[in-house]
């Protein structure tokens, strides 16, 4: 009889224990998102910024510039991998998956495959996190990446990887961290160009490439303004105007020749005689690689 | 008797004798019969010398002596205390009373009581230590003649004794005996003396009684008197020690007959009248069913046919009014190793007797081991007859202990003395004829008994192969019954007329002689068939002539409340467990060192160029989950699965004691619970510390703890299920591999085989019986969502995920489906859409309809009704795209919104150097970053799958609700942040823990009818059937190999 007692007491505890337990507020996902309050609209179209952020050069054609000229590869060069823990809000992600993809590239370029692995994965994990991870197929990346055979696709599937994150994320309303993306790539190209250890012969045609980057640098200067409102943005802008001084200099001049029609093989082909004059000196380059470095250093840390 | 000792004796004979007057002839008569009852004819002469020299020559001058009686006296006095000093280290009190006795009677062959002859017996008696009462008692008795001297407590008289019986203490009345036999008990040494003043011839176990001499009434002798009734040893030492409380029962078994299942007969027709104050032995070859018969008579097994009663009531049919009385002592041990002597005696003093109080209690116990002569070793461990701390007659007279301590009525004795030396076996044996003597009715299987032992039964029943009764009776006439059937010489004698021995074994040899061939070797047939003996049984035996008026029988004692009971078995089981340090230390130190190495080995550091750990880059935070589960699991069945099976001696005894089995349980699983909540608290402490967990030391503790709960309940099943250790831990991989198997760490559940119940939306169902996996799952949980870090954001990345996932995977999915449609319609292939693909549609619509953020976005398609294949054009198909578009949008919106929100709250909490680091060194130390990969199920590809016509979420499971519409359904996919309970949600850890709770009463259910033991009964009963085909394999098996090696 007792022992009944007991047992029924015992289920009863249990029972209690289990009601007591089950979560009678029913706090829905949903409620999160009673006031929804979008982003402030931005004076340049998306369309605007697309075309901006594809005419922003790939960081292929700086690397592979870099390893034609004959430097060097140097990993102190890169963003250490493990740097990856300390980016926590979408603004340091999106720079920073630019300036990972640009040091995956570089690696890539230079044959450095086996090295590659992390910054695969950090790229991945970046973009998986400002959910752009669709975009990027880690497995084939990582399967071709055993190979330098596969060099040219590798650089082909990463390239048109974030060619497509940009045109998805303008497609999604945030253009904003498409353009992130895109300056950490650029400053990332900027950074590895303006450091080269040693100086190889035909430096000329890299600082000419250096500064051809004037042009592209008033693109990111309205990209950037066009954000202006988040101090984040600010900042980057504000950044930005002294890199911008460090260019006053460089002068980047056309020359006007007409075109000359010829006929090649049967058809007729106008050649364009225009050729543009550019004036930089080491010194520039010196204060452009300054200024580049104290943004790259904003941005990775 | 020893040489020193009775040249001791003569010594002291010579000292009395030659006092006074000197040595008489009478005295020195005494002396030659008395050597002649110790000695053969050529010793006598020997001993008789050496008396006569002690006297020395000092007969001839009776002047001398005179003159020296007093000089003559000291000096004796002297030599006695000398003796008797030297025979005090050698003898027993029981042998130093016979002496003493021997001395008095020394004196009264002549009856020459001189005080100087007197002195000296004085100082002997002192030395001896005999006590001045029996003393007296003793002179009284040898020295008396008259009846008025007998009238003294510890003296009887048998006799004639009508007239006179009101003056004495103690008496038996005889009518035909001529003269009187007076006993005398010295109660110190339990010794009885007997003297016969008559002068018919009365036999002493076979032997005459002459007039006047004094005789040893050793346990079981018996007097025969030439007319009238033998008086047996048990009548007089009855009359003595017969407490007055207790009953009289009379046993009655009326043809016990006894079928097994397999149909063999166990017993056949056993017919026994017994009465309280005997002690009968169960005899018979093996196989003759002693035991059986013990079992049937003590109301273990029921028999086929007939009916064992009880003071009439039938023992089993009315257990109940029967239970109190009947105690059973197994072969076995019942004793508790780890508990001292006093107490295992105490523990079951207390489950027995409800309304004693502690000091009650402890003088009880104390009674009875003084009782039983085990008082000297009462803080003595009990040990195992391997490891021995007490002897085996020790161990046996606690056994017996334990039963007399509730005083049952009558005893059924399994074998006491197997394994015991002759000693102790015959201590044993005393002490059940004791028990006996006072009251008790004892029935005994015994196995080749010694003839002391053979002699103290008052009846004896022997059994024949298959269950026949083939004697019953008194032991002694047992053999000559049989030497009589068997013509043999000498058949009337029973014992050796010189030695007094039985050989019961010569009841054995004949019961079972063999037909001798005619090479004079023995054949496999018997002379004498069971068949014979029994008829031969028959024709004597008379039928039983049983009162009917019998005692009441007492009421079976009021055991314990549940509670108390509870408190005794839980105290009991806690002092074993306490008493035993190798265990108490191996049980608390395996769980902190098992922590210690697991989360020692996997932590590491995963940037070589550092020094610092960082929980969040450790990948081995799932490995180590799943771990904890399994050392959960394994820790509390070793801990459990042996318990039951260790007590289940001592169960089948206390089954008598009718406790209760649900406090015998919940001691045990209480007792259980604390080891494992402990050795919890002891792993977690360690493993999490050095891990590096924080804050989730008691969801980690809880998880430990209830799986180890579980297991402890789990492993009391099969132990008391299987009948041998060996088993229990063959069965131990059998439970936990399967949970290994099936906690969803080591494999993902879409990959297991569909066959166990997998979909793929669900955790299969084989899984859902596995504690381990709610124990992983809700750590996994728990760990990820509530950890210290992670907790701030838990909730708006949930809406995060479910925007995203829509926004991304499962829109698009579905659009994909449409715009296949509209392809399919343009390029008119047909048909256009499958009913299946258009079913899907339809439910994923409804799905969005029913979501909860359909309030939201409030988007309902208006065409739900045409999405039939009949029904659908291409206008309706486009309008299905807009749809779908818009409410892609609406995530996306909402996506990005959340997205920002989010983001906001982080770049706030990391906006200056400072906060940046706390925030950091918030995440470092709380959030797992492989962790959340698992959690958030990233190693696949395909996030969204079809199953049926439906879409299945695949990604982020940490983020997702309950699918399931189904209100009474818990089940789930895996890693569901909450689980749906009668229409509520639940927190999943919650949740899962009380799901292993209740798994945990489950057992404990199946525990307590014990159903997994019926279970294997029920399969044990083909067991013959599975038995005999396996044998024949064996025998093809050893043929085949016999043939292949040509042995």
């Amino acid at each position: 009889m007792a022992n009944r007692k007991i047992f029924t007491l015992f289920v009863i505890l249990i029972a209690l224990l289990f009601t007591a337990c089950v979560n009678s507020n029913k706090n829905e996902a949903s409620d999160h998102l009673d006031d929804t309050d979008m982003i402030a609209s931005t004076k340049l179209t998306d369309e605007n910024i697309g075309e901006m952020i594809s005419s922003i050069p790939n960081p292929v054609e700086m690397s592979s510039l870099l390893q034609k000229s004959g430097v060097v590869y140097s990993q102190e060069l890169l963003n250490p991998a493990n740097n990856l823990s300390g980016y926590n809000t979408n603004f340091k992600k999106a720079l920073n998956l630019g300036v990972y993809g640009t040091d995956l590239v570089y690696m890539n370029i230079y044959d450095r495959t086996v090295a590659t692995l992390q910054y695969l994965r950090n790229v991945k994990d970046l973009a998986g996190d400002l959910r752009v991870g669709q975009f990027f197929d880690y497995e084939t990346l990582n399967r071709l990446s055993e190979s330098s055979k596969n060099i040219d696709s590798v650089l082909f599937i990463t390239n048109s990887g974030f060619d497509k994150m940009s045109r998805y994320l303008i497609d999604q309303k945030r253009s904003n961290i498409a353009v992130l993306i895109s300056y950490g790539t650029w400053i990332e190209s900027m950074y590895i160009a303006t450091n080269v250890q040693t100086i190889p012969p035909n430096k000329d045609i890299i600082y000419r490439r250096i500064a051809e980057q004037k042009v592209i640098l008033e693109n990111m200067t309205l990209l950037l303004n066009n954000y202006r409102k988040d101090p984040n943005f600010a900042d980057l802008f504000n950044d930005l105007l002294d890199l911008i001084k460090a260019f006053d200099n460089v002068k980047i001049q056309h020359i006007y020749i007409p075109p000359t029609i010829q006929e090649i093989n049967g058809s007729v082909v106008i050649i364009d005689n225009s050729r543009s004059e550019i004036f930089i000196t080491q010194e520039m380059v010196d204060e452009i690689a300054k200024k580049v470095s104290e943004i790259r250093t904003k941005i990775i840390s | 008797m020893s040489e020193e000792i009775l040249k001791a004796l003569m010594q002291l004979f010579a000292i009395i004798a030659k006092q006074d007057e000197g040595l008489s002839v009478n005295e020195r008569d005494y002396v030659h019969v008395f050597l002649k009852q110790q000695l053969n004819e050529s010793s006598v002469k020997e001993y008789l010398t050496l008396f006569d020299n002690f006297i020395g020559g000092q007969k001839g001058d009776d002047e001398e002596v005179k003159d020296k009686v007093k000089l003559t006296s000291v000096k004796d006095s002297v030599k006695t205390l000398g003796i008797a000093k030297k025979i005090n280290k050698t003898l027993t009190q029981k042998q130093k009373v016979v002496v003493l006795v021997r001395l008095f009677e020394l004196v009264n062959s002549d009856k020459k009581f001189t005080p100087q002859r007197m002195a000296i017996i004085d100082t002997a008696a002192e030395v001896f230590n005999i006590s001045r009462e029996e003393y007296q008692a003793i002179e009284a008795f040898v020295l008396n003649n008259s009846d008025a001297d007998f009238a003294h407590p510890e003296m009887l008289v048998i006799g004639d004794l009508a007239n006179e019986a009101d003056k004495l203490e103690n008496y038996i009345n005889s009518p035909q005996l001529e003269g009187k036999i007076i006993i005398l008990r010295v109660p110190s040494v339990e010794l009885y003396f007997l003297r016969y003043t008559g002068t018919n011839e009365q036999l002493l176990n076979g032997l005459p009684i002459i007039n006047s001499r004094i005789y040893l009434f050793a346990t079981g002798s018996v007097i025969k008197q030439p007319k009238g009734k033998p008086i047996f040893y048990t009548d007089i030492a009855s009359t003595f020690l017969s407490d007055s409380t207790s009953i009289n029962v009379v046993v009655k078994a009326n043809d016990v007959t006894l079928k097994f299942p397999n149909g063999h007969i166990g017993l056949r027709n056993i017919n026994i009248l017994e009465q309280s104050g005997k002690m009968v032995a169960i005899m018979g070859g093996s196989g003759a069913g002693k035991t059986t018969l013990l079992n049937v008579l003590s109301g273990i097994v029921s028999p086929s046919n007939g009916n064992v009663l009880i003071n009439g009531v039938d023992i089993h049919k009315e257990t109940e009014l029967v239970k109190g009385i009947v105690g059973y002592i197994p072969q076995d041990d019942l004793l508790i190793e780890e508990l001292t002597v006093y107490e295992n005696l105490y523990y079951n003093t207390k489950l027995i007797y409800r309304d004693l109080n502690e000091q009650e209690i402890s003088e009880k116990v104390t009674k009875v081991l003084q009782s039983l002569g085990l008082f000297h070793i009462k803080d003595l461990k009990v040990g195992n007859p391997l490891n021995k701390k007490i002897s085996g007659g020790q161990r046996k007279r606690l056994n017996i202990g334990l039963e007399l301590i509730r005083e049952p009525a009558i005893l059924f004795v399994d074998e006491p003395t197997s394994g015991l030396s002759s000693r102790d076996s015959e201590n044993v044996m005393e002490l059940l004829r004791e028990l006996a003597v006072r009251g008790k009715l004892i029935f005994v299987v015994i196995h080749q008994p010694s003839s002391e032992i053979y002699k103290m039964f008052d009846n004896v029943v022997i059994l024949d192969e298959g269950g026949y009764q083939i004697y019953y009776g008194n032991p002694v006439e047992a053999v000559i019954y049989f030497k009589t059937l068997d013509n043999q010489i000498n058949s009337n004698i029973g014992e050796c007329p010189t030695c007094g021995n039985v050989n019961p074994e010569t009841i054995f040899s004949i019961i079972e002689s063999r037909i001798v061939d005619e090479y004079g070797r023995p054949t496999a047939s018997r002379k004498v068939m069971p068949q014979e003996w029994n008829d031969h049984y028959r024709q004597r035996h008379k039928s039983f002539e049983a009162a009917e008026d019998y005692d009441e029988l007492p009421e079976a004692f009021k055991k314990p409340s549940w509670f108390k009971q509870f408190k005794i078995f839980f105290a009991r089981d806690m002092f074993s467990k306490l008493s035993n340090t190798q265990y108490l230390v191996l049980n608390f130190l395996e769980a902190p060192i098992l922590g210690f190495l697991l989360a020692f080995i996997i932590r590491y550091i995963e940037d070589p160029t550092s020094n610092i750990y960082i929980f969040r880059a450790n990948e081995n935070l799932m490995p180590y989950i799943f771990m904890c589960a399994i050392v959960a699991l394994f820790l509390g069945l070793i801990v459990s699965a042996e318990e039951i099976y260790k007590d289940r001696k001592i169960l089948k005894r206390e089954s008598f004691l009718n406790l209760s089995r649900s406090s015998y349980l919940f001691s045990k699983i209480g007792i259980l619970f604390i080891i494992s909540a402990v050795q919890a608290i002891l792993f977690v402490l360690v493993g999490n510390s050095i891990f590096g967990i924080k804050g989730m030391y008691f969801e980690y503790w809880m998880v430990f703890f209830t799986l180890s709960a579980f297991a402890n309940v789990l492993g009391l099943n099969i132990s008391s299920a299987f009948n041998s250790a060996v088993t229990i831990y063959i069965l131990i991989p059998f439970l936990i591999i399967p949970q290994m198997v099936l906690t969803g760490a080591m494999f993902s559940f879409d990959k297991i085989n569909s066959s166990f119940g997998g979909g793929r939306d669900k955790v299969p169902i084989i899984a859902e019986i596995m504690p381990s996996r709610w124990a992983f799952e809700g750590l996994i949980v728990h760990q990820y969502k509530n950890n210290k870090f992670y907790k701030q954001f838990y909730d708006q990345n949930k809406v995060l995920s479910i925007c995203n996932y829509k926004n991304i995977y499962y829109l698009p999915e579905l659009k994909r489906y449409v715009e296949n449609y509209r392809f399919r319609f343009l390029a008119k292939q047909e048909p256009h859409i499958t009913a299946n693909d258009l079913e899907l549609i339809r439910n994923e619509l409804n799905k969005e309809n029913n979501s909860e953020f359909f309030r939201l976005h409030k988007l309902k398609f208006q065409y739900e009704d045409y999405l039939y294949q009949d029904k659908i054009t291409f206008a309706i198909a486009d309008s299905l795209i807009n749809h779908i578009n818009k409410l892609m949008e609406f995530y996306r919106d909402n996506g990005n919104y959340m997205d920002n929100v989010i983001d906001g709250r982080r770049q706030e909490m990391t906006n200056t150097p400072e906060k940046d680091r706390e925030y950091n060194k918030l995440k470092d130390d709380y959030y797992n970053d492989f962790l959340a990969k698992f959690a958030k199920n990233q190693m696949i590809t395909l996030y969204v799958v079809r199953l049926d016509n439906r879409l299945v979420q695949k990604i982020d499971p940490i983020y997702l609700d309950p699918q399931d519409t189904n209100k009474v359904s818990f089940r789930t996919h895996f890693m569901a942040p909450r689980k749906n309970f009668f229409g509520y949600y639940v927190d999943t850890f919650t949740f899962n823990v009380s799901m292993i709770w209740a798994f945990t009463i489950l057992m404990y259910i199946l525990l307590y009818y014990q159903g997994l033991k019926r279970f294997l009964d029920f399969f044990g009963d083909f067991g013959p059937i599975i038995n005999r085909k396996l044998f024949g394999l064996k025998t093809k098996i050893s043929k085949f190999f016999i043939k292949m090696t040509g042995i």
